[in-house]
This record gives structure tokens, C-alpha cells and sequence, in this order.
């Protein structure tokens, strides 16, 4: 007979640059992954993936969260990156589920030009650029409605940011903007999904008022690494629906 | 001649204003004033010979402006005070109006300016303090106020400006403020602490410029006490705290470990302006707390003690003293309006799991109390979430027994929201 304790799942969230890149409150990212990984019984180990990690630790994650920085933090952590990049490429490619907020969705892209017009090279995982035209920042309560992660959902939280991030052909948005800016302020769209890797310019943080994108991101994190489908016992979720309903009614839609 | 007609055109224009009901007339003389010459305010304290006193910082500036006003009083001074706002430089040039005399003088020895961080080169480029004190850079309404790296860039360009006028006072323990200070090379006295009892070995997430400000290395601390304050060090190029005037006061007017900070920051001051020990003593000991830092307030035989809390660093430290004092009962009130920031993110940075070691239950209200719930219930902690301020105060204050403390911690505009049902009265 299995004991309990043979059948306990266990992921390892990997937490790119923690010390970095946490600005605007991402640290509430990986309160919510942690906490609901344990209140269902699954053991959830934070791995901090920072200046002092090698590839082997990044290519040990299940799930990689990364948030935005400040400009001077940014510049560390690009320069950082580059070592790293063939093996967070290789996470991506292989369907590692990850959340990657502002900055750390930037860096995925081609290029990053700064406001007086510096072409920085970033990572290339993604097929899209962002451009920071040096005008006024995107700020504000944001609200976008997606179908990535099962029927008809709104994702709601805050955006402030001063890069437009334009998508190529090959990968798709996050979602549809319904209040709020987006990924730039022109075509109303939000974010990229390229197979189960998510960037957005959601900070709020995104994952406590959006409870089913914090599933969403530990069930494929789990069907990867055991191989079969996997079924998230349901949590109440009762007060994230109620702050979800504060913030909708301010908006004047519907949830 | 000009700044004369300004003033009495000024104070033609408020007597108008208020003889005909047209509003209260606080900024607009001002503003007409600073439109005709915009160094207008400078050049009537200049005149005056009123010495100028300039506090910016993220938290502290009211605590610090207060605790310098009660010293420079008590040393026999007569000092003006302006609260902080966007409306800062129009605020200064109308009670400048209102004050001047007819030789176009202010009556006062000094002006004590409490400056926001974004205003800081605009007051300060216009006004020519003479001396500037910063207290410290947190993260605080990224929203409103930008990121910290672009107030960073502003204040060293103002800095530059000002060397060889102004005096600084400067937090030694804040690596940012402390590097600002050398790279510049300004005329600067340093503050800072000296007590390693009050290290703190939780690491400090929501820390801003953990990072050496020279050379971009992870910072030590030796020891930390909060955020990123502490005695730092770069182990790669070897920058440090530079030498501290000033690390002990003969007395702290309030609780915390920033209070610590305003004291010593207010202290250094005085003693830079030549106030005798004794006038700091007694200026430190009669000292009144400002609206909702600390205040206390008596409702039938209970205390309420308020305290403000608007970034996850003030807020941190606002639990650490509550849990020192062992509260029993408390409220969290988080608005998201403008003088509060509208991006409420910063709850998540605030360090309940660590701090708040609490079994009883916690009361919420405020327009994001849900949100706010949310944070907590992640934090493993029990709440009683109301919908409405009046319901949530009644409710909690019916429990609370005699001779007993409520602590309340809302942000901005929510302390202005108790401070008036507590009251009975509307306080701007």
C-alpha cells in the first residue's frame, strides 16, 4: 500500500532575481503560487534563481516567476541573463510554465529601445520588441478579457509602464483590453502567451485577484513534471471575488 | 518694488475673495504672485533674512518638521511652517502674503518647508534653502511619484546646484541619501544609529537600494535595522557610511526606530544652528505629535492611537511598534484614492508573515478592504472585513474596555476619514 506522503506532488517555483526585480509588490506572485501549492497538499520549494545561480539550478524549476525592476536593477540582471540564456530558452521551448511581469516580460523580447533611443538586445525567446517613446507612462486600473485559460475570463489589476511592447506573428496576447492601456497604446491588446510561458504588464500583483491564472500556472507546472493530467482541488476563493468585484464596479463592467 | 505690489495685490485680492464668499483664497494670491515673479517667495524670505529649512524624504518629514519647530521654539524662535503638497511653492507664496508687513518682511526667524520628493528641485532651485535635510528613499506611490532611480537623478542635479549655498543634513544610514551626499560633495553633516540591538534578521524584501550606489555589488549590512537602513558597506569597491555626526539624542518623542531617524535628523539641525543643549532637551520633551503620527486620542475613557501608514516600509514599521506594544485591538484602513496613490500593490511588500504574530482577529475597512482581506488571508491571518468606516470604528470601539488602546493604521486619506469620525469634526 502507497503511503500518503509517497503520493505528495512537489514543485520547485523558481524565483528569478528576487533581490532585483520585485518592485511594485511581484513578491504577492509567489505568496499566492506558495500558498496555494499547500493548502492542497503540495510541497511548494521556492529556489531563489539570482546573480550567484548557474544554469543547472534554472533548468531544475517547475515554474518560473520573474517580475519588473528599476532601471539601474534592470541593467544588472540583462547583463546577468545573457549567461543564463540558453538554458531559460530551453525551459521555455520545453513548455516550463512561467509569469513574467514588466520588466522581466520586456527582456524576453528582441530589442528594448530606451526613451533617447538606445537599442538594447535582449533575449530573443519571444517574437516581439518593446519601444519606451519617452512619453507619458501607462498608468492605471486595468482590465483585459482572455480565453487562454478556459472559457471567457477577465484579468484584473494595475499597469504602470513606460515600454510599448509590439507582438510579431508567431506568439499570440495574453488578451483583449476591455479598460485600461495594454501592452502599448494603440492596438488594445495585453501581454503574450507563447506555449505556457505568460508575460504581462499586470502588476496588482496579478495572481491574488486572478486566482485561476495562479492554477492555471501550478496545473501545468505539475502535468509537466508527472506526465499526466492533472485535476487542482478548488479552494475558496470567496475574497479575491469580492476585492475582483470592487475593482469591476470601478470600472464599470461586468465579471 | 514689485515683490511689494505682489504682496499687497495679494492681500487685496484674499480680503475680495473671502469678503465675497468666492472660497477661502489659500493658494491662488500665491499662485498670481509666482506667475508675475517666480522667485518671488525666495526673495521676500531672503529679505526677511528667515532662514530657509527644506525636509524631503519618503517617510518622516512631518514627524522631523514638528519635532525642529518644538526646538526652535523652545530657543526662543519664531518659525513658519508649510505642510507638504503638490501646491507647495503657491502655498508658501500665499502665507508669505498673508504674513508680510507692510515693509514687504515676514516676521520669522525660520521657514521650515517640508518638500515631496518629486518637488524637491522645483522648491528647492527657487527657494535656495539654507539647509536641506533627507531623511530617506522608499518606495512610495510608484504611481504618482515615479520610480526611486528617477528621483534619484533629479535631486543630484539639484544638489550640484545648491553647493557652496545650502547646508545638508543627511541620513548617513540610507546608502542612497548617504552617496548623494560624497559623490556631490556638498557641505554635509551625516545622521545615523548605532545600536545593534535594534538589528533585524528577517530579510527586508521591499529593500530599494540594497545594492552598493557606487558600483552596483549586493550591499552588507553591519548591522540592518529596516528596509535597506542600516551601517552598509560595499564589500566589492569598498564604499561605506561615511562619519556620523550625530548617532544619539537625549530623548525620542515617539515609538520606532524611524522616529529614531526624525529625532536625530531634527537634533544634528539645531545643533548646526548653534540651539544650546538645554533648548533641545526641553523642545524634544514638550514635543506634540502631528495629525495621525502617533497621535492619541481619548473617547469615553478609550485610547486611540493612530497611526499613518502609506508605503509598505512606514507600514513595517508601524507593526514592529504596534507588536512592541502589544496591541489587542486592531483596524487597518486602506484607501487607494489620489492623495493615497490609486495602485495598491504595495500591500503585497509589507511583511505581515514576519511582523504581525497575532491570534486575534484583525479588523479591515477602507474603499479596498477586500483587497486588503486578501493580503491577509495569504498571510495566514483572521480578519473581520466592514464595508463601512463609521460601522468598522463603532463596532471595534464597542469592544474595546476602558483604559484599554485601539490601534488604527490608514493610510492618507483614511486617517483623515477617522481623525473626523473620531472627532465629530472635518479636519483639512
Amino acid at each position: 500500500m502507497k503511503s500518503a506522503i509517497s503520493n505528495q506532488k512537489s514543485l520547485i517555483i523558481g524565483w528569478l532575481y528576487p533581490d532585483l526585480m520585485n518592485t511594485y509588490g511581484d513578491t504577492g506572485n509567489i505568496t499566492v503560487i506558495k500558498k496555494r501549492c499547500l493548502w492542497r497538499g503540495i510541497n511548494a520549494e521556492i529556489k531563489s534563481i539570482g546573480l550567484n545561480s548557474n544554469e543547472k539550478d534554472l533548468l531544475s524549476c517547475d515554474l518560473l516567476l520573474m517580475g519588473g525592476a528599476q532601471d539601474t536593477q534592470q541593467e544588472i540582471v540583462a547583463k546577468d541573463l545573457k549567461r543564463k540564456k540558453d538554458a531559460l530558452k530551453e525551459t521555455i521551448e520545453k513548455g516550463i510554465p512561467g509569469l513574467y511581469i514588466c520588466g522581466g516580460f520586456q527582456y524576453l523580447g528582441n530589442y528594448y529601445k530606451t526613451a533617447d533611443g538606445h537599442k538594447l538586445e535582449q533575449l530573443g525567446v519571444l517574437d516581439m520588441y518593446t519601444e519606451n517613446p519617452g512619453r507619458k507612462r501607462l498608468i492605471g486600473n486595468i482590465a483585459v478579457e482572455t480565453e487562454i485559460f478556459g472559457g471567457k475570463k477577465i484579468l484584473l489589476g494595475f499597469e504602470n509602464h513606460g515600454g510599448r511592447t509590439v507582438l510579431g506573428k508567431t506568439i499570440v496576447p495574453l488578451g483583449k483590453v476591455l479598460k485600461g492601456f495594454g501592452s502599448n497604446d494603440k492596438d488594445k491588446e495585453e501581454g503574450a502567451v507563447y506555449k505556457n510561458t505568460i508575460g504581462t504588464y499586470f502588476h496588482g500583483p496579478i495572481l491574488p485577484k486572478n486566482p485561476f491564472l495562479a492554477d492555471y500556472l501550478i496545473k501545468k507546472a505539475l502535468e509537466i513534471k508527472y506526465g499526466e493530467e492533472i485535476s487542482l482541488e478548488k479552494l475558496n476563493d470567496e475574497l479575491a471575488e469580492k476585492a475582483r468585484k470592487t475593482i469591476a464596479k470601478r470600472l464599470s463592467i461586468a465579471i | 518694488m514689485l515683490n511689494l505690489i505682489l504682496i499687497l495685490t495679494g492681500k487685496l485680492l484674499s480680503f475680495i475673495s473671502v469678503y465675497l464668499n468666492l472660497g477661502n483664497g489659500s493658494t491662488w494670491p500665491g499662485h498670481i504672485a509666482l506667475n508675475i515673479n517666480p522667485d518671488f517667495a525666495g526673495e521676500i524670505l531672503k529679505k526677511s533674512k528667515t532662514k530657509i529649512i527644506l525636509i524631503t524624504g519618503t517617510n518622516g518629514k512631518t514627524t522631523t518638521a514638528k519635532i525642529l519647530e518644538s526646538i526652535l521654539e523652545k530657543d526662543g524662535k519664531r518659525v513658519l511652517t508649510n505642510k507638504s503638497g503638490a501646491n507647495l511653492l503657491n502655498g508658501i507664496a500665499s502665507s508669505l502674503i498673508m504674513e508680510a508687513g507692510a515693509n514687504g518682511k515676514v516676521n520669522k526667524d525660520y521657514a521650515i518647508f517640508e518638500t515631496d520628493e518629486s518637488a524637491l528641485s522645483e522648491v528647492a532651485s527657487r527657494l535656495t534653502p539654507d539647509f536641506l535635510i533627507a531623511l530617506d528613499l522608499f518606495r512610495d506611490q510608484l504611481d504618482r511619484y515615479g520610480e526611486v532611480d528617477t528621483i534619484y537623478k533629479n535631486w543630484k542635479s539639484i544638489y550640484s546646484d545648491l553647493k557652496g549655498k545650502t547646508k545638508f543634513i543627511l541620513n548617513g544610514d540610507d546608502p542612497r541619501i548617504a552617496y548623494l551626499g560624497m559623490e556631490t560633495d556638498v557641505d554635509a553633516k551625516y545622521f545615523g544609529l548605532d545600536e545593534p540591538a535594534f538589528k533585524t534578521n528577517i530579510p527586508q524584501y521591499a529593500a530599494d537600494s540594497s545594492i552598493c550606489p557606487r558600483c552596483s555589488h549586493t550591499l552588507e549590512f553591519k548591522p540592518l535595522y529596516f528596509s535597506h537602513i542600516g551601517v552598509w558597506e560595499c564589500p566589492s569597491c569598498g564604499l561605506k557610511r561615511p562619519r556620523i555626526s550625530l548617532n544619539k539624542s537625549p530623548s525620542y518623542p515617539l515609538e520606532g526606530i524611524y522616529n529614531i531617524y526624525n529625532t536625530l535628523a531634527s537634533v544634528l539641525t539645531a545643533q548646526e544652528l548653534g540651539v544650546e543643549k538645554e533648548a533641545i532637551e526641553k523642545g524634544l520633551i514638550d514635543f506634540k505629535p502631528a495629525f495621525g503620527r502617533q497621535e492619541e486620542l481619548n473617547i469615553d475613557n478609550r485610547k486611540v492611537k493612530l497611526f499613518l501608514s502609506k508605503n509598505p516600509t512606514g507600514f513595517n514599521e508601524s507593526l514592529r511598534t504596534i507588536n512592541s506594544l502589544k496591541a489587542g485591538y486592531l483596524l487597518i484602513v486602506l484607501n487607494d484614492r489620489i492623495p493615497d496613490g490609486r495602485d495598491i500593490s504595495w500591500i503585497w511588500d509589507i511583511d505581515f508573515e514576519n511582523l504581525l504574530k497575532t491570534k486575534t482577529t484583525i479588523n479591515l475597512a477602507g474603499d479596498r478592504v477586500y483587497d486588503m482581506a486578501l493580503r491577509l488571508k495569504y498571510a495566514g491571518l483572521k480578519t473581520l472585513n466592514f464595508e463601512d468606516l463609521d460601522e468598522a470604528i463603532n463596532n471595534v470601539l464597542e469592544k474595546v474596555s476602558e483604559g484599554e488602546t485601539l490601534y488604527i493604521l490608514p493610510t492618507y486619506s483614511a486617517m483623515l476619514e477617522v481623525r473626523k469620525i473620531l472627532t465629530g469634526k472635518k479636519i483639512l
